[in-house]
């Protein structure tokens, strides 16, 4: 299992929601006394890798295993499944309880639903006629710290059940969410919100706060100052471009799993051979805090300075005589190293990707798309792409791109394209395709693309970055800026207001509230972990801000937003950290779902 | 002086004192208590009064049917019944802690009432057993009862609010027990009530023992040291101790698991008294007829006479003795009161009380008086304070806190809190212990019983305005009061219409936020007031309480659209799955259909589990399109069922459902594309499935045309090939791209020279580049690259197969700078060629500067 993130600077105590998570599942396995089995739904092992560690479950006396179709192996009489309430989930525990059955096994069984119980997935047991035999609960874990300034809503289908099915259970659940942060941090009095999901939990958040009060008098000062919530709706550029960053481009090409990446051993150079190793990637690990947010390009400059100037000292050591404090600031050095060489491997790997001719091919045109100048390069460029059959994800990441930027394309081409496409990698995408029209991403075109005038008006494109001393955000897509941290950078500075024509041109309403009836009254002392602010309310006071990706995020933009905090800080919570494989990894498998 | 007269009316047993004020002359007329049955709840609760039907007694022109009557303790009638029990003979009667009066009579059966006379649906029974032999006697504790039947075998509920009833292990006599007593649960071993049973008789002293019966086990104790047997047994208040009266007359002290004597005393009768009671933890009453006898550790006892009958009601700090014209309280006088009262005292607290006196009389005394204590003027206050807590009497417990007061002028540590903190609670006491309430609770029982249960007490009681003011007063949360009146005054109105009610109420349940409105509708519509519910859920701001009442009440429509509102799924699931259920398929499609969010959360749901539903709405709906999608998406899991093994005439459904989905993708316009892509599905199945039969190779099905083609090329099949390519209209540079790569997977590159001179290849030679160089045959390559039309093209393709050189005069030739430099970086560990590069751009920059 990855490595616990360290919480300790974070910059509101994260540690206490955390430890409440902790002491909440302990409590359940406490409940159901003697031996027993945990059965966990895969996805919500990974969510739970990052709240405790195994050994304290077993200490528990629990027997770990994996929910799926097949029947689980334990000699335990009590079974506790702890899933998320999701529908196709209640399958295999049906399938699981039918089998015992079947084999004569009385056991007793518990199901505990994360984060609550849910009357579509009862009814689910209830017609199977196994609700009697059946003790149900709940284990409300909302969020997951996966680092020290993110959290995480883990909800990884949500955008497809929202954008396509309609299904608004996760809007709930995060305004939920952030109705439990602010009973720990108080009302946070600033929102803003743009994106119809983002407007609805804008508008859930305050039912929420009708309905069940947060006291307020019992807080001096809401700890966050301000909640920016934004549809992933509203910028479907930015996940699809290749992020440049050092921890972006690790998500491309070998994929960020709950904040950490499982790799081959002999990356690492270590001499287990075809064996997988995991390593965890965090700001516990000092290196990766310094370089995650870099572009590829500089991190890889970094990493031979470093290794010289090691190496450099390495020599000064053996010729030169060394004072005793000289001698421990080397062995102090000498510590990191192995985190260097990780890293150094790590990169090492990575640049046998991105020297590839496909992937600069690749880069060179998503630049071609965001200028959206040259509408039949584009074109015969993913044409070809399908021709040759290149990966689905990789073709229908650019198309879409290309689908997004002219507002959809014409008829004709659509249709080509789709026939195209089914045609290359078989008739069952239709289902995917059908999807991706659904939730707008592929589709016919039926009015006048407006991405000039957006790009334009927020300096999207930034010609002449300097990759190494960015003044821009445009560094992690070394020359686009992305949109999403555009509007943040003005929803932080000044609010909508003097955007507000280009927000027009986006999907969605957009909002901006204050709330609570907190009055400002001056505490200097009670935010931390910000530096020179760009957002300073009247009093002069630091100011931190919750940023909501409604639909996830990219690392790379996270990177962006950590550049921004430089300045103002701000914590990123998102529905789940979206990469290209969640994006369309639902869509491809809709149809088997 | 005021002092002597109050010690004077104390009484002294071994060196306590003991006093006996009285706490009200009852109102009732004509209660005899000999000719009743009386249970008196304990902390001053109610009175239940019943005819004894075990007594001959003459009935003086009343009616021959028993009335059950209930009293507070100052005699005020509460309510009343006529008891029309079957059942036999009552043989107990008692009230539960939370004031329910529990009647078991001969058969078994447990008729419950509450505090208004009303008796409690469903009635108890302590089982077959008790039914067929009748029920003897009965003991009863704070909410369990324990029964033996003329078989003298044991019954027990042990939790009125969870009754069953449990036989207890047999006892094993055969003579019914001369006395019963019992072990309340939370004070024995077990955690199970135990039973002491009195038994033996009178000759022979072996036999005497006290049996103690548990559910799944009998024990014998006490044996010799009882020296015969027991006649009457009372266990104390923490089940520590026994107290009970022997066959000789001595009145015998011991543990309650008799395992040693603490006291032992003659008592002048032999004759068992009639009444056996603890007073408080250090004193014993015993009543025979008219004399009341009182007996401490040691000492003479205390006698008291009574000329008519009375009742002990045993607290937690006294009795309480009921006689026909009167309630008393018997109580030990507290320690502060006797420093302060006892003639003579010199304490501090005394000298307080008197100065108080003398500067009332503004008599000089007063302030020798304070100076004699002034060392110790914190304790004398607090003494004060403590005996003005003690004191029923109101213009005793004013004297009192105002000596504390005046005492409290001169000290400056002393905690202020505390005289305020005594006034609260003795305006709360005085309140409920005046007449009308009649709830005598002394301080100590007050303590015990906590405030929140005496408001519980008394709006049980219907004393809402009381219980109001009081949780008002002490600051606590109103809601259960205001709640309890408004469900009480919902069923007590049902005369007065709904919109006028809902005012009443309202104006009462918006003292409170946060009030469960919807409780007080649920209440409504169980008084058979569903508009009134109605009206009254619209006021509960918790969605998830007012959705589950608003379908409760048949407000479908209304639950749908408040779930809908407030943004949470699960509600509205709660809501769809209440009117699926409730309704026919079509009146439910349509409700849904209007619904945009709990239609898509149906779809949802029955995509997982109710595909076949799902088909029928869409049908009913006339979303055609989306059928067509299922159809099509099951002949896909046809496909991977494992039944359906391939090439077997069992793809012949599979074409059959894609037909039909292409058949309804035709119905509409806008599904064009979609019903010709269904079309070419199944035509491609139908082709595959013939190459598999041909070829004998089972690896057709469910590929794709292009990989179709590829495979068919692979594996020589030309001719089969190119019909897929007509077949399918597949494109001029889709077929190139396809038979390059296919050709140079099975490194045919004869084949591929061929096919490269067909005819000018329509998107020129790149793909054969690619291919060759993907496939690491640079010398292939090398014969395509030349014909490459684009200089830049050109260089790449040479700098990907290391040749320096060649790729420079292309670069040369496309006056490409930014490529130049690429390139060199691509071959930058190659010095040689790194110079190429340098001299071409610098000849390149030269002709862009001149």
């Amino acid at each position: 299992m990855a490595q616990i993130p360290n919480l300790d600077n974070a910059p509101v105590n994260l540690t206490s929601i955390r430890e409440q998570s902790q002491k909440e599942l302990i409590n359940i396995l406490k409940n159901v006394r003697g031996k027993k089995c945990l059965v966990i739904d895969p996805k919500l092992g990974d969510s739970l890798s990052l709240t405790i560690q195994t050994s304290i479950l077993k200490e528990q006396g629990v027997e770990l295993r994996h929910l799926s179709a097949e029947p689980i192996q334990s000699d335990c009489n009590k079974v506790i499944f702890l899933v998320r309430s999701q529908l196709n989930l209640m399958r295999f525990i049906c399938s699981n309880v039918h089998d015992d059955i079947s084999k004569g096994l009385q056991r007793e069984y518990h199901v505990y639903f994360v984060p609550r119980r849910t009357v579509a997935c009862e009814k689910v047991l209830e017609d199977e006629k196994l609700h009697h035999m059946i003790t149900i609960g709940e284990y409300p874990l909302y969020m997951v710290a996966m680092d020290e300034d993110v959290l995480s809503f883990e909800l990884d289908l949500s955008y497809k059940e929202c954008q396509v099915d309609g299904d608004a259970s996760s809007l709930w659940h995060i305004a939920k969410a952030i109705h439990k942060l602010e009973f720990s941090f108080g009302v946070i009095p600033h929102v803003r919100a743009k994106g119809k999901a983002s407007v609805r939990i804008a508008d859930i958040l305050n039912r929420m706060e009708a309905e069940e009060p947060i006291n307020s008098s019992d807080m001096a000062v809401p700890e966050i100052n301000t909640v920016i919530l934004l549809d992933r709706e509203v910028d479907m550029v930015t996940p699809l471009c290749s992020q440049l960053t050092y921890e972006g481009l690790i998500d491309e090409f070998l994929h960020i799993n709950n904040g950490s990446v499982e790799i081959d051993a002999s990356v690492l150079g270590l001499q287990q051979e075809g064996k997988k190793t995991k390593v965890p990637l965090n700001s516990s690990d000092k290196l990766f805090k310094e370089i995650r947010d870099l572009n590829f390009e500089v991190v890889v400059q970094i990493l031979r300075q470093k290794a010289t100037s090691m190496k450099q000292d390495y020599t000064d050591m053996t010729t030169t005589t060394q004072s005793v404090s000289e001698l421990k600031d080397f062995v102090k050095k000498l510590n990191s190293l192995p985190e260097m060489t990780r890293h150094i491997n790590l990169a090492q790997h990575l640049s046998t990707f991105t020297s590839k001719p496909s992937f600069l091919g690749q880069l060179d045109m998503e630049h071609t798309i965001i200028e959206s100048q040259s509408y039949d390069i584009c074109f015969e460029y993913i044409e070809e792409l399908i021709h040759k059959q290149e990966p689905l994800t990789t073709v229908l990441r650019l198309l879409v791109l290309f689908s997004i930027t002219n507002a959809g394309l014409p008829k004709k081409h659509f249709d080509y394209f789709r026939r195209e496409l089914l045609h290359s990698y078989g008739f069952e995408h239709i289902a995917t395709l059908n999807n991706l029209e659904k939730a707008g991403l592929f589709k016919k075109q039926e009015s006048k693309s407006n991405w000039l005038t957006i790009k334009r008006t927020l300096q999207l494109v930034v010609e002449d970055t300097d990759t190494a001393n960015p003044n821009d955000i445009a560094y992690v897509f070394s020359g686009y800026a992305p949109l999403s941290i555009r509007l943040i950078q003005h929803a932080i500075r000044s609010g909508w207001r003097p955007v507000e024509e280009v927000l027009k041109l986006l999907p969605g309403p957009h909002l901006e509230t204050r709330r609570g009836g907190f009055s400002n009254s001056p505490s200097f002392d009670t935010f931390y972990g910000v530096s020179n602010s760009i957002d300073k309310v009247p009093d002069g006071r630091r100011s931190l801000v919750l940023v909501v990706f409604v639909g996830g995020v990219t690392f790379a933009e996270i990177s962006a937003l950590r550049f921004l905090s430089a300045q103002a800080f701000s914590v990123v919570s998102s529905w789940q950290l979206l990469t290209e494989q969640n994006l369309k990894g639902p869509k491809k498998t809709w149809h088997m779902i | 002086m005021a002092n002597v007269s109050v010690a004077a009316e104390w009484q002294l047993l071994y060196n306590r004192y003991y006093r006996k004020p009285e706490l009200y002359p009852m109102r009732w007329k004509h209660v005899d208590l000999a000719r009743n049955k009386i249970a008196a709840a304990p902390f001053g609760g109610p009175l239940a009064v019943i005819r004894d039907d075990s007594k001959i007694v003459q009935l003086h022109g009343e009616s021959a049917l028993r009335k059950l009557r209930l009293f507070s303790s100052s005699g005020h009638l509460l309510a009343d019944t006529v008891w029309r029990n079957p059942g036999g003979r009552l043989i107990g009667m008692s009230w539960t802690d939370d004031h329910t009066l529990v009647c078991v009579v001969q058969d078994g059966t447990v008729y419950r009432y509450d505090v208004h006379a009303r008796l409690i649906e469903p009635n108890l029974s302590l089982g077959k057993e008790c039914f067929e032999s009748n029920v003897a006697d009965c003991a009863f504790w704070g909410n369990g009862v324990v029964c033996i039947t003329e078989s003298n075998q044991l019954f027990c509920i042990a939790d009125f609010k969870n009754p069953n009833a449990v036989k207890l292990a047999d006892p094993g006599i055969v003579e019914p027990p001369r006395c019963m007593a019992v072990i309340e649960p939370q004070y024995t071993v077990s955690g199970n009530v135990e039973v002491l049973l009195g038994v033996g008789d009178g000759g022979e002293e072996e036999d005497a023992a006290v049996i103690a019966v548990e559910e799944d086990g009998v024990q014998r104790l006490g044996g010799e040291m009882l020296r015969g047997p027991l006649q009457k047994m009372v266990v104390s208040r923490d089940g520590k101790w026994l107290a009970s009266f022997t066959h000789d007359g001595r009145l015998l002290v011991t543990t309650s698991d008799l395992t040693g004597v603490i006291i032992e005393r003659e008592c002048e009768s032999a004759l068992p008294p009639e009444q056996l009671a603890w007073c408080g933890m250090d004193a014993v009453l015993l009543y025979w007829d008219d004399m009341l006898l009182m007996m401490g550790p040691d000492g003479e006892p205390v006698t008291y006479l009574y000329d008519e009958p009375i009742i002990l009601i045993p607290e937690c700090d006294g009795v309480r003795i009921l006689s026909n014209a009167s309630m008393e309280f018997l109580q030990r006088v507290p320690d502060s009161t006797v420093s302060i009262f006892t003639i003579g005292s010199t304490s501090p607290a005394a000298l307080l009380y008197d100065a108080l006196d003398h500067f009332d009389r503004r008599s000089a005394k007063a302030d020798e008086n304070l100076r004699l204590i002034r060392s110790s003027l914190p304790e004398a206050v607090e003494a004060c304070v403590d005996a003005a807590g003690h004191e029923f009497d109101v213009s005793r417990q004013r004297t009192l806190l105002r000596a504390a007061s005046y005492g409290q002028a001169f000290c400056s540590n002393f905690h202020r809190d505390r005289i305020q903190e005594m006034c609260k609670i003795l305006r709360v006491l005085n309140a409920v212990r005046s007449f009308e309430i009649g709830i005598p609770l002394s301080i100590q029982q007050y303590k015990l019983l906590t405030p929140s249960v005496l408001i519980g007490r008394l709006i049980n009681a219907h004393q809402h305005l009381l219980a109001l003011r009081i949780s008002e007063y002490l600051g606590m949360n109103q809601e259960v009061v205001i709640m309890h009146w408004a469900c009480a005054k919902i069923t007590a109105s049902l005369a007065i219409p709904d919109a006028t009610l809902l005012e009443i109420l309202l104006d009462k349940l918006k003292v409170c936020k946060g009030i469960s409105y919807a409780a007080v509708a649920a209440h409504a519509d169980k008084n058979g007031r569903r508009k009134l519910a109605a009206l009254l859920v619209e006021h509960e701001p918790r969605s998830s309480k007012q959705v589950p009442l608003l379908l409760s009440i048949g407000e479908e429509d209304t639950a749908l659209m408040k779930a809908t509102e407030c943004g949470d799924t699960d509600l509205v699931y709660l809501v769809l799955f209440h009117i699926w259920q409730k309704r026919q398929p079509l009146e439910f499609f349509g409700t849904i259909q209007a619904r945009q969010l709990a239609r898509d959360l149906f779809i949802t749901y029955a995509r997982c589990y109710k595909h076949e539903f799902l088909k029928d709405f869409f049908l009913s709906t006339g979303q055609l399109q989306d059928v067509a999608f299922l159809l099509w998406k099951e002949s896909w899991e046809l496909e991977k069922n494992p039944m359906a093994s391939k090439g077997s005439p069992l793809h012949g459904p599979r074409i059959k459902l894609i037909e039909k989905a292409q058949n309804l993708f035709a119905e509409t316009k806008e599904h064009t594309f979609e019903s010709k892509a269904a079309e070419e599905h199944a035509k491609l199945l139908r082709l595959q499935h013939e190459l598999e039969v041909t070829t004998k190779q089972a690896i057709f099905v469910d590929s794709s045309i292009s990989d179709t083609i590829r495979t068919c090329i692979v594996l020589g099949n030309h001719r089969a090939a190119l019909k897929v390519k007509t077949e399918f209209k597949v494109s001029e540079k889709r077929w190139y791209w396809l038979k390059v790569f296919a050709l140079a997977t099975i490194k045919d590159w004869a084949a591929l020279e061929k096919f490269s001179k067909e005819k000018k290849p329509p998107i020129g030679y790149r793909p054969f580049v690619e291919a060759c160089i993907e496939a690491d045959e640079k010398g292939e390559a090398i014969k395509y690259i030349p014909k490459l039309a684009d200089p830049r093209e050109k260089a790449e393709s040479y700098a990907r197969i290391g040749m320096a050189k060649e790729a420079a005069d292309a670069a040369a030739q496309s006056k490409d700078g930014e490529l130049l430099g690429r390139l060199k970086l691509t071959f930058a560990q190659n010095a040689a060629a790194s110079s190429i590069f340098d001299t071409l751009r610098d000849r390149l920059s030269f002709q862009g500067a001149s």
